[in-house]
């Protein structure tokens, strides 16, 4: 029982963790239709810079600067890259694979710095663990929650009461018809676009954290779990992503815990189980599971 | 029409060009050639769906897998040690079936949605090349067993072999099969791309709607074009084992996939000869970055002090700006830009056009926005 | 039997009949019960005010909306049960207000509408078998002859992003004819073209209905043209179907009137 526990908790982390990128990946959808694929590469620039800065601002300022870099870094590839030229339906697909090319350099960059090292990124958990009744828990973990509960409810806040979120949601229904009523498209993309930028660079430092050995130059590629997580949940609907990356952590976390048992899968199948939860839903609702009016436009 | 016969010559001397380079290249640019001819024929394949039909896979290095895989186990020990040649015809059936396996996904999952599906194909195909050992040989991976047909292997011996006064070693040989099957990729590409499918795949890419009224049967059509991009894979996929002579899983990750998006891209969506342009171009780079990395400025010798640019980097660098580029101001891409500057060069010579066949890119986006009257 | 010479429609013109069709959105009604029937070899107008839902009527006939009820039958088959590729295919052709024209030539645009004629797989082209390449020949030769009934002939070869939007609209209207259809839907033919550009759809249209005996259901604002081509009116008003009959009838009936005066008519030129 403990041990079901255990993993309930490790995929909750693990989930929380995903739910700040997948809500920066569905936000940035809502608002410009896009699919960013450079969202690793950006969670990899946050934790880099969290790792080369904290020796000299401490891990809260380093963390700020991260965050405010990274947010700016995704503001800037909007603004510069994406935001060019007549904006038309097909244009949305051929953003998306400009964000294919900017990952390729970001990473490519990030990925020859870091090399083959392991890089600290300073957090003041270490590997120190709580008890929680008959549970050890890693404090990491239970900070990850902490902290990506508070985040994502102050994504919600912004989505609901300010004037931008109001913005953002009658731009995702009727783009045109928010335009007329002057609501300034470009703006509210970019603010999209440095949202999500900063909520990677925050869940770079849980995926950095113990457990895990540090930051890797593939560290952005486990960021992509967070892609299904946003599939599953529909692609427009926070909410919709944060479920959807609750049930790919637990996943995840009861996979790798049963690992014993579900051994015909092969060893480390934990870490490609969201993929495969991924196609069987799509495989029954190719919308995903909580799509309200689904990936349809014509 | 009267381009033809020009056009037909100018192919003609390519081919004889090409049959020729065997005799006065190396086994180096060989190797580079051979590399580009496998891309080529992966990337056109890629484009068929992804430029043509406008589906997004990022799932392209799976099918390669496959295909590299499935030859390798049909032809070697342990595995049913079929004859090399049959083992390569099923191996790209084999890809067509895993990419009909992935129909219900790919027939009924638009655009760009597909790409975000197809990423559990690279990450689901490389679980299972570690893990299913007793086939792939695991982490390590395999050896290919080399193609033979009818007694001649394309292999350094058996039977030895010297053409004009220059010994046909394996590159020398499988450079003219890399040719032949690149020559078959071309032929059946460009049919399709011409015929009946390929105007069902371009209509459904730029309107699902237009095309189903036309008769167009969308889901069908998009797993037709999904299965069809996985076999040009498997082709691929099979030709790269052969000159790798080794197959191992870390070769067929997610950067491969987006490789051969690059290699789309830059060439310009939805055109073989594009493809073609954009795989040589994203193959050869990083080969010839490595070979020259001692003369080329900013560039570090591979293996040198961490954290300096090596070839392959810079390589990197170099195409994913491209892609950036070409998307931004020539989305069209090297075929695009060889086409301009066609119809730049007729006009010099004949009388001006009334309008320039070569500037659209996206056709009728003004038209499709035209304000409508009623819901 | 492989590959098809051009020819008139392939199945005996059969009467179209739209009853109680209802369609639905979010709440609004659409369509509230339309019922109406088109003769075999007519042309029919579906007239109206802005947002009466003419094109959500054609939505339905040509199977991209489903009503919530009702039915829509062509001879034996119930249409509003099948799939749009599937009513092509029972030769239903149509045109789209806003132009949706695909990448390529008009050549290939055209070649698009005898998709549901043509056979050829993607087997048969990729190793281009003979009989694809036969198929694709006789094909490009009926195309040809309807883009020179349409006018089209001198941009046959033409990237359609080039073309006019006259000629857009033109090519569309050629595309939709390509599927050879019996019924043949035209959504706003003449809007957005200059007089001479006008006379001359008109022209085509009356043309191929005399030639090809097929049916026509017109939807169009410019009501000089309705009042020539159109043999039957029905009159939408926000969903429902305000009157039935000639376009003389139609015309003096004052509940039309009331539509279109209350609405925003004014500019047809109804002489």
């Amino acid at each position: 029982m403990t041990g079901f526990l255990d993993n309930v908790l490790t995929g909750l982390a693990l989930g929380a963790v995903y739910a700040l990128v997948a809500l920066g990946f569905v936000t940035i959808f809502k608002a410009s239709g896009v699919l960013n694929f450079a969202h690793g590469s950006l969670l990899l620039l946050g934790g880099y810079l969290t790792a080369i800065l904290h020796d000299d601002l401490g891990f809260a300022g380093a963390l700020a600067v991260a965050v405010l870099v990274t947010a700016a870094v995704a503001g800037a590839m909007d603004r510069l890259l994406l935001q060019r030229g007549e904006q038309d339906p097909r244009t949305a697909h051929v953003q998306t694979i400009v964000t294919i090319g900017v990952d390729i350099v970001l990473v490519t960059d990030l990925a020859r710095r870091i090399g083959g090292d392991l890089l600290s990124l300073g957090d003041p958990w270490g590997d120190a663990v709580t008890s929680l009744g008959p549970l050890t828990v890693a404090d990491s973990r239970l900070a990850a929650i902490a902290v990506s509960a508070l985040a994502i409810a102050a994504a919600f806040a912004l989505f609901r009461f300010t004037p931008w979120g109001l913005s953002l949601r009658a731009a995702a229904e009727d783009a045109e018809a928010a335009a007329l009523m002057g609501v300034r498209l470009t703006r509210i993309r970019t603010v999209a676009w440095c949202l999500a930028g900063g909520l990677a660079a925050l869940a770079a430092v849980f995926l950095a954290a113990f457990p895990a050995p540090g930051l890797e130059r593939t560290t952005g590629q486990i960021a992509l779990k967070a892609f299904p997580a946003a599939i599953l949940g529909g692609m427009a609907s926070p909410a919709g992503a944060l479920a959807g990356s609750l049930l790919i952590g637990l996943t995840e976390a009861l996979v790798a815990g049963y690992q014993t048992e579900l051994h015909v899968l092969g060893e480390g199948f934990g870490d490609v189980a969201p993929y495969a939860v991924m196609v069987l839903v799509l495989l029954v609702r190719p919308t995903g599971l909580f799509a309200a009016k689904g990936a349809t436009r014509v | 029409m009267s381009d033809r016969i020009p056009r037909r010559a100018g192919a003609l001397v390519l081919t004889l060009l090409l049959c020729a380079l065997p005799f006065y290249l190396d086994a180096f640019w060989l190797r580079i050639g051979l590399f580009s001819m496998a891309a080529a024929i992966g990337a056109v394949g890629l484009g068929l769906l992804s430029g043509t039909a406008g589906q997004l896979s990022l799932g392209h290095a799976f099918f390669l897998a496959v295909g590299a895989y499935g030859y390798v186990w049909l032809a070697g020990e342990p595995g049913p040690g079929l004859p090399p040649a049959l083992a390569l015809v099923l191996a790209v059936l084999l890809a067509g079936a895993a990419g009909g396996l992935f129909s219900p996904v790919a027939g009924r999952v638009r655009g760009i949605y597909l790409g975000v599906a197809t990423l559990a194909l690279v990450f689901l195909g490389h679980h299972v090349l570690l893990t299913a050992d007793s086939v792939t040989g695991g982490f390590n991976g395999r050896s290919v067993p080399p193609l033979e047909l009818g007694g001649f292997a394309f292999t350094d011996g058996d039977p030895e072999l010297t053409v004009l006064g220059v010994p046909f070693g394996a590159e020398e040989r499988l450079w003219y099969l890399g040719l032949l099957l690149s020559a078959l990729t071309w032929f059946t590409a460009r049919g399709l791309l011409r015929g009946r499918p390929g105007r069902a795949l371009t209509a459904l890419r730029d309107s699902e709607t237009a095309a189903s009224v036309m008769g167009v049967h969308v889901a069908r059509h998009r797993s037709a074009a999904f299965v069809v991009s996985s076999m040009y894979a498997g082709l691929a996929g099979v030709l790269l084992a052969l000159a790798f002579r080794r197959v191992v899983p870390d070769y067929f990750g997610l950067a491969l996939s987006v490789d051969y998006l690059a290699m789309i891209v830059i060439g310009g969506l939805g055109s073989v000869a594009g493809a073609t342009a954009g795989a040589v171009f994203v193959t050869a780079l990083p080969l010839l970055m490595t070979r020259y990395a001692d003369q080329l400025p900013l560039v570090a010798a591979p293996g040198s002090a961490e954290g300096s640019i090596g070839p392959t980097e810079a390589a990197r660098y170099l195409y994913g700006a491209a892609i950036v580029v070409v998307l931004l101001y020539a989305p069209d891409g090297l075929h695009g830009l060889a086409r301009r500057t066609r119809a730049r060069l007729r006009r010099g010579r004949s009388a001006p056009l009334p309008s320039d066949p070569a500037t659209p890119s996206r056709p009728a986006a003004s038209a499709v926005r035209a304000k409508e009257h009623t819901p | 039997m492989n590959a098809r010479a051009p020819r008139p429609p392939r199945t005996a013109p059969a009467a179209l009949e739209v009853r109680d069709v209802t369609v639905r959105f979010a709440g609004l009604t659409a369509l509230d019960d339309v019922s109406f029937t088109v003769a075999p070899g007519s042309v029919h107008a579906l007239i109206g005010p802005n947002g009466a839902g003419k094109s959500t009527c054609f939505n339905v006939l040509s199977g991209l909306c489903r009503p919530v009820h009702g039915t829509v039958r062509l001879g034996d088959a119930e249409l509003t049960r099948l799939a749009p590729h599937r009513i092509a295919a029972l030769g239903v052709a149509r045109t789209f207000q806003n132009i949706v024209t695909t990448e390529g030539t008009v050549a290939d645009n055209l070649m698009l509408g005898r998709h549901a004629l043509s056979r050829a797989g993607f087997a048969a082209s990729a190793l281009r078998l003979p009989r694809a390449v036969r198929e694709q020949r006789e094909h490009l030769a009926a195309v040809r002859a309807i883009a020179e009934l349409t006018g089209l002939a001198r941009h046959f070869d033409t990237p359609v992003a080039l073309l006019s939007y006259g000629d857009r609209k033109r090519v569309e209207l050629a595309r939709a004819l390509c599927l050879e259809p019996s019924v043949l839907l035209l959504d706003e033919p003449v809007a957005g073209m200059n007089a001479a550009e006008r006379a001359r759809t008109a022209e085509v249209v009356a043309d191929v209905r005399t030639e090809l005996g097929l049916s026509v259901v017109l939807v169009e604002h410019d009501m000089g043209l309705v009042m020539r081509l159109a043999d039957e009116v029905t009159v939408l008003d926000f969903g429902r179907a305000i009157a039935h009959g000639t376009p003389d009838e139609v015309r003096g009936d004052p509940e039309v009137l009331r539509a279109y005066l209350g609405g925003d008519a004014g500019q047809e030129d109804a002489a």
